[in-house]
Formats: structure tokens, C-alpha cells, sequence
């Protein structure tokens, strides 16, 4: 009965952190003061799971960094993760990217947490198809009777599947250095410099200017069609929801030509040219870092049998 | 003797689904001046801009900029010289941020790196943005927006500078920045169309008035000439600043002497008022 509750408990815990994201999602709105993402003068900045995530890149205080410098450490970091496949570089690499990123870019660590917790639910739920699996017949050291079989989990499996968790969040956690260091434009760039074709790195770059113009203009749009009870029940909702959509086709459209026409006025000729300034590596950053991948190599090469 | 410095020939431009926008448009631009160009929506000022400044080929007609004839292989000498800040800021910002929006413009003008990082300084210098470099357009606010989209024509640094409806949407104070910066730039000297509504600030800053109508220039004078002509202002449903009334009804009602004197600011009004220091009369 006791390993049915832990079953039921196990089960229930995606449900138990959707909630928590929720919650710590809903209360952002109220808690701007927060954190010293406020260096800057009056920012408006918008809430909810992408747009919190770029708001973070940007205000974080290690966002200086060259930007070349943080994606090649959070690849370089993941591959390791992977390729070691070691539970204590893992662990390390867990704590030190929360460390950084935290501490040393400045995010609060509840809003470290409650971005973490987006692939963490995902994680979850694949780790436990993975340590808890199914037979005809009582085997392994915990099984749970199911009316026409057995869920079981033995030690072994329970182990290996903790340490891939920890592998898994281990490159999300260097993946997350990344992303809530470094704005998009700048990401973008250096995925320039490593000769990325040019049509995919112009598209990103007009992409991510057009998802804030889009969200803005769906915001109002909805706003306005609320304040008509266009959402006053599911059947207006739905029908509300369709205009909406059909008309932000429309629009995008017709924004798509006034931009055409403002990039050709600033004589623009078919290729996307920004001023993108160097920052340059700082060798007190540099050392650390090739420091920490060294460290890394050590601590596998001597826990590789014990593990 | 001022030297002209763009001119359109017998304009014409017809859109796509068939609508005449521009009818026959023939006018001179001299160096320095500054032109208000009003009329009702869908008059075809902001065709006209966007003609002028070579991002829509006129159907018929030419445009000489000084003495060069527009065609394919010198339009972007056109658009190089002539900068049009556009109505809506959030049409125009293309960059994700305030540093590489400004510096656009002078990027496609292929100009050196070292080049274009100074005119990008000196422009968010100029329009007061300095510290906002590496903002994103999405954390700005709405004047901002717009000083941005300024700063990024004053970077490439064209002769002739066209505003779409510059003061909509702004609120008083950033307005009143808006006008400081035309200032500046007209003491500069450099020529500047500004499309408007507000007839008021026409009537206050421009020294010559272009009045479109059905995409034809009805009228083309002083802002005193224009706003005394009731036929064109009926035309082009206009109203007529509300300085103009005041100094005729003080004039009509005996408070001043007729001495055409027509202050264009509320300080000229006082000026006007204390030279004149007559009639009232006893308050008693």
C-alpha cells in the first residue's frame, strides 16, 4: 500500500509543479520591484514565460560578457554533460551555472527556479517511464498489482534514472546560462560569426523583433474585443478568437509592407546590415571558465570507476 | 537667391487597386526651408513623402534632386538625401536594439565601422538617448520609440528631412521635446517637410505651407496666406489657428491697432500686446 501512495505521489507531481509555475507565474506582475534588474530607468516590461526570459537576458548584470564567449562555454559545457556522462560533473554543473547566473548576473533565484521548473515537469515525466516499468509477474524489489499485471522499479533503475535526471538538468542548467545571460540579438549575431547561413540569421533577427510587434498588437486586439464582452461565454470566445486571428493575418500583412517600405527609405538593399559591437572577452572571465571545463575533465577522470 | 534642392515634376502615382494618390504634383524645394505639408487624410502627403524620397516610383512625372534626374541607378543617392521618419516609430524600428536600429541606416550606406559607430553616438547624443544603447525596442515607451526612430535618420545625415505626422500620438511634453529638436535642426539648416494635422504648429513653425487635396497641391504660400484664404481652407477642411483668431478678434474688437503685426507664439502675442499698451481703457 505504502509503495502505491509513493506511486501516486511520484504521478502527482507534475500536477503539483504546473501549479507552482503557475502561481510564481501569476505573481510576477506584482513583484517588479524586485532584484537589481532595475539599474534602468523606467522600463516597461511585460510578463509570462518567454517574454520574462528575455527581459531576464537583458537585464542581467553579467549580459557584458562577450556573448561568443557564454555561448561557447554553455556548449561546451552540455557536450561535456553528455559525453562524461559522470553523476558528479552533473552535479557540479547544476550548482556552479545556478551559482552564475544567480549570483553573479543577479536574477533572483525564485525566478531562476520558476524558469527551470518549464523543462524540469518535462523531465519528470519522462524519467518516470523510464524507472518504472511493466510485467505479468511480481518481479523487482517494489512492484504495485494493477489488475492485470505489475508496475515495478528495482534499485538499479531507480538509480540510473536519477542520474540521467541529473545529467538532463545538468545541460538545461548550462543551456539556461545561455539564455538568461545573453538578449537574443546578441546570440543571434554570434551565430553570424559562425557562418550561419545569412537567411536563417536575418529571419531570427526580424522574427524576434516581430514577436513583441505581434504580441502588442494581439494584446490590443484582444483587449478591445473584450471590452465588447467578446469573451463573455466559450461560443463568443471561440468566434472572437477566430476574428482576431483572421485579422492579425491581415494586419501582418499590411505591417509587413510599411517595414518594407521604412527599410527601403533608410536605403536598405537586400541584405539585413546592423551595427553589431565587439565586447571583448575579459581574460579574468576566460581563465575561470577554461578553469571550470578542466576541473570538469578531473572530476570525471577521477570518479570514472566509482560511479 | 536660395538654391533649390529638390523639385517634382508633374507627380503622379497610382496604387495598385487603381486609386489615383498623386494627381499632377509639380513643386520646388529650396534649401533650408520649412514646410509644413497639410491636408486631410488620404490627401496623398504621405505618397507624396514616400515618392520624394524614392521608395515608390512615380507612375508619371520626374523628381530632380539639385541637378540630378531620379532614375534606378541613382535612387538610393535620392533616399540617401532625403530621410523620412515615419508616422508609426514601431514600423520603422527594425533592429532589436537601440544601438543597431541607428546604426541601420548609416550600415547600408556601406560606410567604414569606425564611421558609423560616431554618427550613431553623435545621433543618441542628439536626440538625448544616450544610455540606451543596447535597449531593446520593446522596453521602450512610446516618445521614445519615436526619439529612436529620429535619432536613426539624423545618423545618416540627409539634406532633407521629412516628418510623417511627427507629433501624433505624442503626449504634450514629448511634443514640446519633438519641436526642440526641429529647432535645432533648422538652425542647422537643413530643410525640413513636416506632414501635420495640428494647424496650429503649422501656423507657429513653418515658413511655407503645402495644402494637399485629393492628391493635388491646392495651395502652396505663407502660413498667413493660407490660413486667409477661407476658399482653400474649406477645401481641404482645415480650421484655422486658433493665434490667427485671437490677434484679429483683438484687432476687430479695438484692442490693437491694425498693424499686421501676426505673433506666431504666445510670446510674440505678449510682445504684441505690451507695444500696444492702448485702448483698453480704465478696468474700473
Amino acid at each position: 500500500m505504502g509503495k502505491f501512495i509513493v506511486l501516486a505521489a511520484l504521478l502527482l507531481l507534475p500536477v503539483l509543479i504546473f501549479t507552482i509555475v503557475r502561481r510564481t507565474g501569476r505573481k510576477h506582475p506584482a513583484g517588479h520591484e524586485h532584484g537589481p534588474a532595475h539599474t534602468h530607468r523606467h522600463i516597461g516590461h511585460k510578463h509570462g514565460g518567454m517574454l520574462s526570459i528575455d527581459y531576464f537576458a537583458y537585464s542581467s548584470k553579467i549580459r557584458g560578457w562577450n556573448p561568443a564567449f557564454k555561448v561557447v562555454l554553455s556548449v561546451l559545457t552540455i557536450v561535456l554533460c553528455i559525453a562524461l556522462d559522470n553523476v558528479y560533473v552533473s552535479a557540479v554543473v547544476i550548482v556552479s551555472m545556478a551559482y552564475l547566473v544567480i549570483a553573479a548576473g543577479g536574477l533572483p533565484p525564485r525566478d531562476y527556479l520558476s524558469v527551470l521548473t518549464i523543462p524540469l515537469t518535462f523531465i519528470l515525466i519522462s524519467i518516470l517511464a523510464i524507472v518504472v516499468d511493466f510485467s505479468a509477474g511480481p518481479v523487482g524489489q517494489w512492484h504495485v498489482h494493477i489488475g492485470f499485471g505489475y508496475l515495478y522499479t528495482t534499485a538499479p533503475m531507480l538509480k540510473k534514472g536519477v542520474f540521467l535526471m541529473l545529467k538532463i538538468l545538468a545541460a538545461v542548467s548550462a543551456l539556461q546560462l545561455m539564455i538568461l545571460t545573453t538578449p537574443s540579438s546578441e546570440i543571434i549575431s554570434v551565430l553570424r560569426k559562425a557562418r550561419v547561413p545569412g537567411i536563417l540569421v536575418d529571419l531570427m533577427n526580424l522574427i524576434y523583433r516581430f514577436i513583441f510587434i505581434l504580441m502588442d498588437v494581439f494584446a490590443r486586439m484582444k483587449n478591445a474585443a473584450e471590452s465588447r464582452l467578446g469573451y463573455r461565454d466559450f461560443k463568443t470566445s471561440c468566434y472572437t478568437f477566430g476574428s482576431v486571428a483572421s485579422n492579425l493575418l491581415i494586419l501582418s500583412l499590411k505591417k509587413a509592407g510599411a517595414y518594407y517600405d521604412a527599410m527601403e527609405a533608410r536605403c536598405y538593399d537586400g541584405e539585413l546590415l546592423f551595427l553589431e559591437e565587439e565586447k571583448k572577452a575579459d581574460i579574468k572571465v576566460v581563465i575561470p571558465a577554461a578553469a571550470f571545463v578542466l576541473y570538469l575533465l578531473l572530476l570525471w577522470y577521477l570518479t570514472r570507476q566509482a560511479v | 537667391m536660395k538654391k533649390r534642392i529638390l523639385k517634382a515634376d508633374n507627380l503622379s502615382y497610382v496604387y495598385g487597386n487603381g486609386k489615383t494618390a498623386l494627381d499632377g504634383v509639380t513643386v520646388e524645394i529650396y534649401e533650408g526651408e520649412k514646410i509644413a505639408v497639410i491636408g486631410a487624410n488620404g490627401s496623398g502627403k504621405s505618397t507624396f513623402f514616400l515618392n520624394i524620397n524614392g521608395v515608390y516610383a512615380p507612375t508619371s512625372g520626374e523628381i530632380v534632386f539639385r541637378d540630378m534626374t531620379v532614375n534606378k541607378k541613382t535612387l538610393n543617392e535620392l533616399r540617401k538625401n532625403v530621410g523620412i521618419v515615419f508616422q508609426d516609430a514601431d514600423n520603422q524600428i527594425i533592429a532589436s536594439t537601440v544601438k543597431a536600429d541607428v546604426g541601420f541606416g548609416p550600415m547600408n550606406l556601406k560606410l567604414p565601422k569606425e564611421e558609423v559607430l560616431e554618427r550613431v553616438a553623435q545621433a543618441l547624443a542628439y536626440m538625448n538617448l544616450t544610455g540606451f544603447e543596447d535597449r531593446p525596442p520593446h522596453y521602450l515607451s512610446g516618445g521614445e520609440k519615436k526619439r529612436v526612430s529620429i535619432a536613426g535618420i539624423v545618423a545618416m545625415k540627409p539634406e532633407v528631412l521629412i516628418f510623417d505626422e511627427p507629433t501624433a500620438s505624442l503626449d504634450p511634453i514629448n511634443a514640446m521635446m519633438l519641436e526642440e529638436v526641429l529647432a535645432k535642426l533648422g538652425a542647422e539648416g537643413k530643410t525640413m517637410l513636416i506632414s501635420t494635422h495640428d494647424v496650429d504648429f503649422t501656423y507657429r513653425w513653418a515658413e511655407r505651407v503645402l495644402v494637399f487635396c485629393n492628391g493635388k497641391i491646392i495651395a502652396d504660400g505663407t502660413p498667413l496666406e493660407i490660413f486667409q484664404n477661407g476658399e482653400v481652407l474649406r477645401q481641404a477642411n482645415l480650421k484655422r489657428p486658433a493665434m490667427l483668431e485671437v490677434y484679429e478678434l483683438l484687432v476687430e474688437s479695438g484692442v490693437l491697432a491694425a498693424a499686421n503685426a501676426y505673433p506666431r507664439q504666445t510670446q510674440e502675442l505678449k510682445e504684441v500686446l505690451r507695444d500696444s499698451k492702448v485702448i483698453l481703457g480704465d478696468p474700473a
